[in-house]
């Protein structure tokens, strides 16, 4: 299903971003290259402090890189104006982070209604597509509720929510279930599971063995530079039942 | 004992952490305390110009007066500007024969003949009261004088006050009713109320050729006098009387005002004159006691807002009370006492600003002898100026102290951050607005009480304006004296600074408070210029209301002290430039920071702390 | 081919005797798609087995029906035993982490190579796994078994981590 032909939506070269100087610089992301394709989950994996949220800032515009190309279709992003990479976050990339960042005095619906207003979107035009997505992410009896009412799981739903609102073409997550606990992971899963499944292309930097299984592809990070690619396509349930104990 | 030690050492600890807002509130406090030492200390009010100005000319106890066309000012309303008055064009020093030898009457001097004219000095034009004096000493009225020497021909005094107001020097050569004059001295007098209240005490309502411009007292000879008046004769007579009982003045003229027949001179006492010599301190201590209350309000706002400050500063300062084990009661007790200290001393720099500035005040104005030297500050006057800063002091923190006390231990103790409070409406109406004004207002509203100190601010300090430009546009240079310019400059410059100070704090504490907000607004798709124009926007709305209450502010401020007299509002065009120019200032002061913050990547702004 | 220990069988016919092929839907509700894994064949051998060990009886008293199978008085106590063991499931560590020193030290293999190659394969196993545990209704009991064996990857794959961590220190020094 995965097919070679070029439908790369996200790819960039020899990136590279550091901090501080002299002898204290860390190499957050040291010369790397990247390709996504359209409808492709890809999840970026390493130990904390390895470069992966950096490198999620970097396709998502929230930082500037040092040196190399970010290209996002047919644009090159690295080198637009501040003013044009607003218009991309806005309409083309979705983020979803690890403290959620929702705004407290909001509730769930006018968190998700936020970005589309920004894009110029009427506030009933905003209402109804937040109300869409509160219904996809399974929270729609729950719109009025502020965020403090929420549970974490709840909460990176509607920031999940929130990042689907102007129908990007690529959402990126960094460390979504960071700040969750089990049950809550469960949650944010499935609803990974069900955007793969109906073709969006995902980016997420995890530690989480579990997110990183619902990709297609598995990226491994350490200081700042890949160290392996798999494709995680495959396996029996033969070898399962090894697993749970029914071997001979 | 233990823990007054305790409060001090934390409320000290805390001001040196800040020290830049302790000195910021200080300087608050202490502008509106030295304004209010001016005001109560100024020169005259302890010591006593006229007195010593009368002694030294030896004034008279009444002053008597007859009209051309027989006008008698002993009606309503003496005070009035000059116009004519129909009836026959002599003044008649004859009425004022009797006087001379009237019981109690112990000496006199004149009648002297008093004419008004245009008076022109190069360029400028004005009017003049000329009296007519003979070269030989007058028994009683013996004006002092400064410079210069007695009238001669072609040679004549000007009334100090006059002289210093409106320019006029020693050998200078003015135009008195067309004929050319010198200005041989300047001197004192006791026996009218030196300029620009020379009107005050005695109508000046006939001279027919003075309209509109503020008379001064001129001395010249007797033919000279005549000259000026021409064709028509002088316009008046005075006659000086000392009386055997200065004390009596009051009931003398009393009996010989009761008769109001034209003819019949008009009488008026020392007490008259000297209270229309005060009216300049009058007016010049009612300016600097209403500007401090002015001020007073700026110095609660800034307080109030320096206190609020931060959730930082909060959090930190319960941090502190922590780390001794105390209550949030004592974290009230600490933000007490911090300004407490911080008021007394902006009140012992306002008393030393306010006693060195009072010599500079020229209250008394040049035309009453003075004394030399700074006032001496009574008990009185340090106590009131120590209370009145506590009392700012007290009040701005009373709120912030008590929400303090309030807070329950676990909260404050958990350093939660305060969840801004969901306002349904403001949510409801902003998703209609456009882009920059929905992010502007939504970020604001989460401080309501920052927007009501910012919007009291402007409003305090365009009353103060507009106060004194409708002072300007009713009085025009009808009564300009030097103490009045002085006085209302002080303040409204001090009004303007410390609302440029506050307005200062109040933008950068707002741009570094939404750092986090802006940052996801733009992770979200705002672009920078939206957020800046947003942010400045929401700083502007209280601005604008606050400088358009003020305009209201400012001229009820103008009415309710005054009790004659009709009010000209300022122009328009003033007015829109005014409100015009204070918006552009808070624009360029909120812009700056925001725009400064904007620099940063969003992924390092987003990680700075919650608000 | 995967089997089923004999104490489970047993244990399946204590609630009440039953034929193989009854006891087959037992096991296949349990176990759910795992199910398929075990064979009929080998449900017929156990039970043979336990027959021999005295353990379950053929045939129920005062009925013609010779296919069923009932635990004896023995099987009782075997299950009563049996429920109260503690006994968990031997963890098989060993055998890697030996693998890895024995590459290390013969200069056979990159032991980091070979930690890769486990955690991509663990890895496509957990995927495999967890879709299949969101796929069962909420509260299924088969849905239980595999979180548990998607749990069980997640620990060895925190361990392989813990490997690759370790390895790449020992590499570099």
């Amino acid at each position: 299903m995965m097919n070679d032909s070029t439908d790369v939506l996200l790819h960039a070269r020899s990136l590279r971003k550091q901090y501080g100087r002299g002898e204290g610089v860390v190499r957050a992301v040291d010369g790397v290259d990247v390709e996504v394709r359209r409808g492709e989950t890809v999840a970026v994996m390493g130990p904390s402090g390895c470069g992966k949220s950096t490198l999620l800032h970097l396709l998502g515009g929230l930082d500037r890189p040092d040196a190399g190309e970010i290209w996002l279709a047919d644009r090159r992003l690295d080198t637009l104006s501040e003013r044009a990479l607003a218009h991309v976050r806005r309409h083309d990339v979705g983020f979803v982070f690890q403290a959620f960042h929702l705004m407290e005095e909001l509730t769930a619906q006018e968190n998700v209604e936020f970005p589309a207003l920004l894009a110029g979107r009427t506030p009933r035009q905003a209402r109804r597509r937040a109300q869409q997505l509160l219904e996809q992410v399974g929270l729609a009896e729950r719109a009025a509720h502020l965020p403090t009412a929420l549970s974490g799981g709840q909460r990176q739903r509607v920031a999940v929510a929130r990042a689907l609102a102007n129908e990007p073409q690529v959402l990126l997550a960094d460390e979504p279930t960071g700040n969750l606990d089990s049950a809550a992971t469960l949650d944010v899963l499935r609803l990974m599971e069900s955007l793969n499944a109906a073709g969006l292309t995902l980016v997420i930097a995890t530690h989480d063995e579990r997110i990183a299984a619902t990709a297609d592809r598995l990226i491994s990070m350490r200081d700042g530079a890949f160290v392996d690619q798999t494709r995680l396509t495959g396996g029996t349930r033969g070898t399962l039942a090894d697993l749970a104990g029914l071997g001979g | 004992m233990g823990k007054l030690l305790l409060v001090y050492r934390l409320g000290v600890k805390d001001l040196r952490h800040r020290p830049a807002q302790a000195l910021l509130l200080l300087l608050a406090i202490a502008a509106a305390a030295a304004t209010l030492t001016l005001g109560i200390a100024l020169h005259g009010t302890t010591d006593n110009p006229y007195a010593r100005t009368r002694t030294a000319t030896n004034g008279p106890d009444v002053v008597a007066i007859t009209l051309n066309g027989g006008a008698n000012p002993a009606g309503p309303d003496a005070v009035v500007a000059p116009g004519g008055a129909g009836g026959n064009d002599h003044a008649d020093a004859d009425g004022l024969a009797p006087l001379v030898n009237a019981p109690g009457v112990a000496a006199h001097s004149g009648p002297f003949p008093v004419t008004w004219t245009v008076l022109r000095n190069g360029h400028t034009t004005g009017s003049a009261e000329v009296e007519g004096r003979s070269a030989t000493p007058s028994p009683v009225d013996e004006p002092k004088l400064q410079h210069g020497s007695w009238v001669g021909p072609g040679g004549v005094v000007v009334e100090a006050g006059f002289a210093s107001n409106f320019g006029i020097h020693l050998g200078d050569r003015l135009t008195l009713g067309g004929i050319n004059v010198d200005v041989a001295g300047i001197a004192v007098t006791a026996a009218i109320p030196a300029y620009p209240n020379t009107c005050t005490a005695e109508g000046c309502f006939l001279a027919n050729a003075v309209a509109n411009h503020n008379p001064g007292l001129i001395w010249a000879t007797q033919a000279d006098t005549t000259r000026i008046a021409g064709l028509a004769g002088p316009d008046a007579y005075y006659l000086n009387l000392k009386l055997d009982d200065p004390a009596t003045a009051a009931a003398f003229a009393a009996r010989y005002n009761s008769d109001t027949s034209p003819t019949a001179p008009y009488l008026l006492t020392w007490q008259q004159i000297r209270d229309g010599d005060a009216q300049t301190l009058a007016r010049v201590r009612q300016v600097l006691l209403l500007g401090s209350w002015l001020l007073a309000l700026l110095a609660l706002a800034s307080v109030a807002v320096l206190v609020g400050g931060r959730m930082a500063e909060q959090t930190r300062r319960v941090g502190l009370v922590k780390a001794v084990g105390g209550t949030p009661w004592l974290v009230a007790v600490v933000l007490m006492f911090e300004h407490i200290l911080v008021a007394l001393g902006a009140a012992a720099v306002g008393l030393g600003a306010g006693w060195l500035a009072a010599p500079l005040i020229d209250s008394a104005g040049a035309g009453l002898l003075g004394a030399a030297g700074a006032p001496s500050l009574t008990c009185a006057t340090v106590t009131s100026v120590v209370a009145f800063a506590l009392t700012v002091a007290i009040i701005a923190t009373l709120v912030p102290a008590i929400r303090a006390a309030r807070q329950s231990t676990v909260a404050a103790l958990n350093d939660s951050p305060r969840t801004p409070r969901r306002r349904e409406l403001a949510i409801r109406l902003t998703s209609h607005l456009p882009t920059p004004l929905l992010l502007g207002v939504r970020i604001a509203i989460r401080r309501p009480r920052r927007l009501l100190l910012n919007a009291l601010s402007i409003a305090v300090t365009t009353s103060g304006l507009v106060t004194v430009m409708t002072y300007h546009a009713t009085s025009g240079t009808w009564l300009a004296d030097p103490g009045m310019t002085q006085a209302t400059t002080i303040i409204s410059a001090m009004l303007i600074i410390l609302a440029a100070v506050n307005a200062t704090f109040i933008a950068w504490t707002t741009a570094l408070d939404t750092r986090h907000t802006a940052a996801l607004a733009r992770a979200l798709g705002a672009t920078p210029d939206q957020i800046t124009t947003g942010l400045t926007a929401a700083q502007l709305i209280p601005a604008l209301i606050g400088a358009l209450l003020g305009i209201p502010g400012g001229i009820a401020l103008y009415e309710i002290p005054k009790t004659s007299g009709t009010t000209t509002l300022p122009s328009l065009l003033w007015l829109v430039a005014m409100v015009a120019a204070i918006l552009l200032v808070i624009a360029i002061l909120s812009l700056v920071p925001t725009r400064i913050g904007i620099r940063r990547p969003v992924a390092e702004a987003l990680q700075t702390e919650t608000t | 081919m995967a089997t089923v220990q004999q104490e489970v069988v047993l244990a399946i016919l204590a609630k009440e005797p039953a034929q193989g092929s009854q006891l087959r839907a037992r096991l296949d509700r349990a176990l759910g798609v795992l199910g398929e894994a075990i064979n009929d064949g080998q449900i017929y051998v156990t039970l043979s087995r336990l027959e021999k060990a005295g353990l379950v009886t053929r045939g129920v008293p005062g009925s013609n029906d010779r296919k069923v199978y009932q635990p004896t008085p023995a099987g009782h106590v075997r299950i009563a035993e049996w429920l109260a063991e503690v006994r968990w499931p031997r963890p098989d560590l060993a055998e890697f982490h030996l693998k890895l020193i024995a590459a290390a030290r013969a200069g056979l293999a990159d032991p980091l190579d070979i930690v890769d190659a486990q955690r991509r394969e663990l890895l496509r196993r957990l995927r495999d796994a967890q879709r299949l545990a969101m796929a069962e209704p909420d509260g299924s009991e088969a849905g239980l078994l595999l979180e548990g064996i998607v749990l069980r990857l997640q620990a060895d794959l925190r361990w392989l981590a813990a490997c690759e961590r370790s390895w790449t220190v020992r590499r570099k020094s």
